[in-house]
């Protein structure tokens, strides 16, 4: 069981007291993509940290002082520091902990990671919307051709660079980025979508094999579970699946 | 369209693709400007864009990088932050971590306000501008209220930062746009308006109001001599 595991906090909830020393707070929520690009940054280095759950359908008043709208993820470390935007919390966490580092040390290949990110950004709306798609019984055809046009371009890359892993033959910052999306494509109904796209199967079965990524990969009925409960409008989703 | 490709760049020199009246590409010169970089401008007619120039960016936008090794960054923040870690003098960016994702916030806060700009220039007395102008006060009003928090001139603190050269070049679009007003009620944002025409830096790469309108009327009406506009 990860130690992010813990019920959500809703509405009426006691606001948590300030982060003792020589650890940093994440909220998140289990089932959020974004958040877990930060959960995998999180342990891929090794930081200390405790998990806030927030129930995103009962937000609690007060997270509205750790973010203006209340989303997640937001980082709080000890001197009260907020910082949100999944990419800036992880690059955040990367630049402010020592030990391995996620982002190369070379100001180009740098630059080469976040413009390959800038190649990604429509596939997490995309995604979604398949989801919400399917889940509705809509037919999503034109989706999934658009979702699979996106994985082309991804696939190029790695046509281009003959590495395994984005960022060159180990992992690095831009594969956790990506990541939380491709987990996500079996349990969403849309796994068809890499069947024409070989590297990009590759470097998800190389991603599966990564320590991090396996510490925190959420069992597919656990995820069915809160995506049965979230399009039921149960405000209980986001607990799903845990003891008591 | 139809130019030869430039050649190689020289050593000791970083070029840069730009076009005189973008916003964007405005960022990545005057970065290189406060750092003092040694730099050349290739300027791109983005209305009639010569085909080499999609092998230096696919999308074919401006603004590229170009290093004398043949490396090719593009997307303009991505330009800003590659030179402020490769020429280590005159930092731009703070060290510290907090401080850093700070000012990557303040930039996420901004981000609405470029289209915005552009559905205004595009509508211009045209249509009734009366919703966009609502979006604009409030965008503007974000930005004001975090200048206001900060108790600070600029919005990385008291000195001239990356951050404010990052969302400086839509500013100057205001007076030539006729939305001057639009920071009246925003009087922190505008002592800093003030405060970035003071600047040495700022003030090296002025963008005249009339050549800036000359190149708008041309630029909607799609015309190929818009990028050239004053020349």
């Amino acid at each position: 069981m990860t130690d992010d595991a813990t019920r959500t906090l809703g509405k009426g909830s006691i606001p948590p007291g300030p982060v003792p020393e020589g650890i940093i707070r994440l909220y998140s929520m289990r089932f959020c993509p974004y958040a877990h690009r930060t959960r995998l940054v999180l342990r891929a280095k090794g930081i200390r940290h405790e998990v806030i759950n927030i129930n995103l359908r009962n937000k609690p008043e007060w997270y509205f002082t750790k973010h203006p709208f209340g989303q997640i993820p937001v980082l709080e470390n000890s001197k009260c520091q907020l910082i949100y935007e999944s990419v800036i919390a992880c690059e955040y966490l990367d630049d402010a902990y020592p030990g391995r580092k996620l982002y190369p040390y070379d100001p180009y290949e740098r630059a080469r990671q976040k413009m390959l990110l800038e190649l990604f950004y429509k596939v997490p709306h995309l995604t979604k919307e398949c989801l919400v798609a399917l889940r509705c019984g809509r037919d999503c055809a034109d989706l999934k051709l658009a979702l699979r046009q996106e994985f082309c371009n991804l696939e190029e890359i790695l046509g281009y660079q003959n590495t395994v892993f984005f960022g060159g033959d180990c992992i690095s910052m831009i594969d956790y980025l990506f990541w939380p999306w491709f987990e996500r494509l079996d349990v969403y109904g849309i796994a068809d979508c890499v069947n024409h796209t070989p590297a990009l199967r590759l470097w998800i079965a190389a991603m599966k094999q990564d320590p991090t990524v396996c510490s925190l990969l959420t069992d597919k009925n656990t995820f069915l579970g809160f995506l049965n409960l979230y399009f039921q409008n149960n405000p209980g989703a986001f607990d799903y699946g845990l003891s008591c | 369209m139809g130019s030869a490709p430039p050649g190689p760049v020289p050593e000791g020199l970083i070029r840069v693709y730009s076009m005189r009246f973008c916003p964007y590409a405005k960022r990545t010169l005057l970065v290189l400007r406060a750092k003092g970089i040694r730099h050349e401008v290739i300027n791109i007619n983005l209305k009639n864009k010569p085909e080499w120039f999609f092998k230096k960016n696919p999308l074919g936008l401006v603004p590229v990088l170009e290093t004398s090794l043949g490396q090719l960054v593009y997307e303009s923040a991505i330009t800003c932050e590659y030179l402020d870690e490769a020429y280590p003098e005159k930092k731009l960016l703070p060290g510290d971590p907090y401080e850093k994702a700070c000012q990557k916030m303040v930039f996420e806060s901004f981000s609405k306000v470029p289209s915005l700009m552009v559905s205004f220039l595009r509508k211009q007395n045209k249509e009734d501008c009366s919703d966009l102008k609502e979006e604009l006060h409030k965008e503007f009003s974000k930005l004001e209220e975090i200048l206001t928090n900060k108790k600070t001139t600029f919005f990385g603190g008291n000195s001239l930062s990356m951050i404010d050269y990052l969302i400086w070049p839509w500013f100057e679009w205001l007076e030539a746009l006729e939305l001057n007003e639009y920071v009246d009620h925003t009087p922190n944002l505008k002592l800093w308006m003030a405060s970035m025409k003071n600047d040495p830096i700022v003030s090296s790469l002025p963008t005249d109001v009339k050549t800036l309108r000359g190149f708008f009327n041309l630029y909607l009406q799609n015309s190929p001599e818009a990028c050239d506009y004053g020349l």
